[in-house]
């Protein structure tokens, strides 16, 4: 009997601790541009003023509501617009910072874009306004990135957040699609659930087992 | 030779396994299953190649299951396959590792990118270079040729997939041997072995690792069948049979890694005393149990070596494996000497002392904790993420509790211990050898890099020692109330393992 009142009230606890755990907010990561974070090269594209800095060929996550990207070149920064179209040329999402952001190695811009897009393979781009030139921190000698069509030394490093701030049970849906991704076909939408009955049948067989030895 | 005597001769090993499984008993069955699905969870939670080294494993493994021969360490090719280096680009890997922000394949889009890298990409082309893995005996590479070769697809995820769950299948056939181990050293309490078993398979670190396409996994195995073994020949007396079972589980070990042979001369020295002890059976025949068992210790080793200069054309009979762990470290003024190795190797697990020149641990804190603590309680992927600082703090408070019941139990059993002199200094010695090797190659490390070479999975040979000091906890309460106390114990260890699970899954999908 003791080991059953010292098993339940442990396992209680475990049970709470891990509500507390999936009950915990943050904003949550939607994905990058698969360049390092924090950007560990700076000065990989240079935008003279009024200029157009465009990654191509870069991944927009469906869910990405903002973007953090490392922009110098001026204290307080112009207005930038961001745009994000994809092969086609079609515009998928928008986004504008506005004029007097402090420069940062991780400035964070707004975008607008319908909800439950898909993610989507296409070019983004950024324009600032006034008179500084823009500085964008990345990683050299990789990926496709431009100003005004002109080759850059590298990409600028950037990532992406969901909206707002979420637990770990409004992401359940996110972590289950990321789940069955880079991994052997097999897998899929099913792994996660299955990974998690499979957890719970293994508490189950070890308190069984416990009872059963040591009850 | 009929059919029926042909099919006789392939379904006897099958039987004998059945019935060896079946004299096992029902809770140590219990949990080799536990353990078993445990750390396949795991497998599928990290991602491919997110496991300490997993990349040259693998890649060792793929060499051999390709040609048939351990890779040559050619200068002039590349470490990995083109079809491994497709998956780690397509995986962000190189991004991923050592950082907090970077992940893998989150989107559809990129899962395809992924794809279309590896259409086409060769298994073989490039490979043979010389990996941080080349040097390691091939034993677990010969294995997980194994499921490579019998998964249904060419893709390297699905044999990763497969090739993992052999290395789950390791972890647990050494939970059982940990069980069974238990079971020698204490007969009279069944309770704890399974409670021993428990702790093990879910020490989330080993769990982890046994994810992974990862030597580590042969290592465990060998070490949990060499302790296993030994306590068998002590406590029913050794036989030639028994002395032939000790030298298996050596030769299994050293045929696994290389960090097996500190094991070795503690193991072999165990094994003299209980051939000792058989003396008044005439000295001949202790000797010839003896030289049986290191004899068959000793026979896959040559194999190995003969191997290595006539079929697969390597430069020498050991790979130069042995030379490189015990050449020069550093040149001039930067060579390791003798002096530092002794420091290091005191500094790394005791109080430094004053009359110590050498410093190595400033700025890391007392490596008793911030070592071997921490990382037994989680420094999960390529040491980049693990849990909240204030886990370790509450881990390290649990440390010190434990420790004072473990006196008090090693006060409560001490008329056994008496009985177990021979068992004391036999592991003392195997335990002693791994703590000295594990210092002497840190301190080499410290002329060639500036990372802290050891990592708390360098400790886990020992894991039936660990599952043994658990049960030496428990035993420090009444009889009434030791049971609890485990039962308490295996209840923390689920709920380390779960949170370590979640602390994954935000670290790689979140």
């Amino acid at each position: 009997m003791r080991v059953r009142i010292a098993l339940g009230l442990a396992l209680l606890a475990t049970l709470i601790g891990f509500l507390i755990d999936m009950s915990g907010s943050a904003p949550r990561l939607a994905g990058g541009d698969r360049i390092h974070w924090p950007a560990p090269d700076p000065a990989v594209a240079v935008a003279p003023p009024g200029s157009r800095m465009c990654v191509e060929g870069t991944i927009l996550p469906g869910d990405a509501a903002s973007m953090l990207i490392a922009i110098h070149g001026a204290n307080r920064l112009p207005r930038i617009t961001t745009t994000f179209t994809d092969t086609a040329g079609a515009l998928l999402a928008r986004g504008v910072l506005p004029a007097g952001a402090v420069e940062s190695s991780a400035v964070t811009i707004a975008l607008h874009r319908p909800a439950h897009a898909p993610s989507a393979v296409g070019s983004l781009c950024l324009r600032g306004g006034g008179r500084a030139t823009l500085v964008y921190d990345g990683v050299t000698g990789i990926g496709t990135t431009t100003v005004n069509g002109v080759d850059q030394p590298g990409s600028p490093a950037i990532i992406y957040y969901r909206r707002g701030s979420e637990t770990w049970w409004s992401l359940l849906g996110a972590l289950d699609l990321r789940f069955g991704l880079g991994k052997a076909t097999i897998f899929g939408d099913w792994t996660l659930p299955v990974i998690a009955l499979a957890a719970l049948a293994l508490f189950a067989g070890v308190v069984r087992l416990l009872l059963a030895e040591l009850g | 030779m009929t059919a029926r005597s042909a099919l006789g001769m392939v379904g006897s090993p099958a039987r004998a396994v059945r019935r060896a499984w079946r004299r096992i008993p029902r809770a140590g069955r219990a949990c080799f299953v536990i353990a078993f699905v445990n750390v396949a969870i795991w497998s599928v939670i990290v991602p491919p190649f997110q496991v300490p080294d997993e990349i040259s494993h693998f890649s060792y493994a793929q060499y051999f299951a390709e040609t048939g021969s351990p890779p040559p360490n050619n200068p002039n090719d590349s470490q990995y396959s083109l079809q491994e280096y497709s998956a780690l680009d397509g995986l962000n890997f190189f991004n991923v590792i050592g950082t907090t922000f970077d992940r893998g394949v989150f989107t559809v889009p990129e899962n395809q990118q992924l794809r279309a890298e590896l259409a086409g990409s060769n298994p073989l082309k490039n490979a043979g270079a010389a990996t941080p893995a080349t040097n390691q005996p091939p034993l677990y590479y010969m294995l997980e040729a194994v499921p490579y070769w019998l998964s249904p697809s060419n893709d390297i995820f699905a044999r990763l997939a497969l090739m993992r769950l052999l290395s789950a299948l390791m972890a647990a056939a050494t939970v059982l041997a940990i069980f069974l181990f238990l079971r020698e050293l204490v007969p009279r309490t069944p309770w704890t072995w399974t409670v021993g078993a428990l702790m093990v398979a879910f020490q989330p670190m080993f769990a982890f690792i046994g994810a992974g396409v990862q030597a580590d996994n042969l290592l465990y195995l060998g070490s949990a069948l060499t302790f296993l073994a030994l306590a068998r020949a002590w406590r029913r007396g050794l036989t030639t049979r028994r002395a032939l079972a000790v030298g298996g589980a050596l030769g299994i070990g050293m045929m696994a890694k290389l960090t097996f042979l500190a094991l070795v001369p503690g193991a072999v020295f165990m094994l003299a005393l209980l051939a000792w002890q058989r003396r008044g059976e005439g000295r001949g025949r202790a000797f010839a149990m003896l030289a049986a068992g290191v004899g068959v210790a000793a026979l896959p080793i040559l194999l190995y070596a003969l191997a290595n200069v006539t079929v697969w054309d390597r430069p020498s009979a050991l790979n130069g494996a042995l030379t490189t762990a015990t050449s020069a470290a550093g040149t001039g003024s930067s060579a390791v000497t003798w002096h530092e190795i002794f420091d290091y190797t005191w500094e790394l697990y005791l109080p430094k002392l004053s009359f110590l020149n050498h410093a190595f641990f400033t700025g890391y804190g007392y490596p008793l904790w911030s070592v071997w603590l921490r990382g037994a309680v989680g420094r999960f992927g390529w040491l980049d993420y693990g849990f909240p600082a204030w886990v370790y703090t509450d881990f390290q408070r649990l440390v010190y509790v434990l420790a004072a019941l473990s006196v008090l139990g090693l006060w409560r059993v001490r008329r056994a211990l008496r009985q177990g002199v021979v068992v004391i200094l036999g592991f003392g010695a195997m335990m002693l050898g791994l703590l000295v090797v594990i210092g002497y190659e840190g301190a080499r490390a410290t002329a060639t890099t500036n990372y802290l070479f050891p990592q708390a999975r360098y400790l886990f040979p020992l894991l039936a020692l660990y599952a043994l000091a658990i049960v030496l906890i428990t035993k420090a309460l009444p009889r009434r109330w030791a049971p609890v106390l485990g039962a308490l114990l295996v209840a923390l260890a689920l709920a380390h393992n779960l949170f370590a699970q979640t602390v994954t899954i935000s670290r790689y999908y979140g």
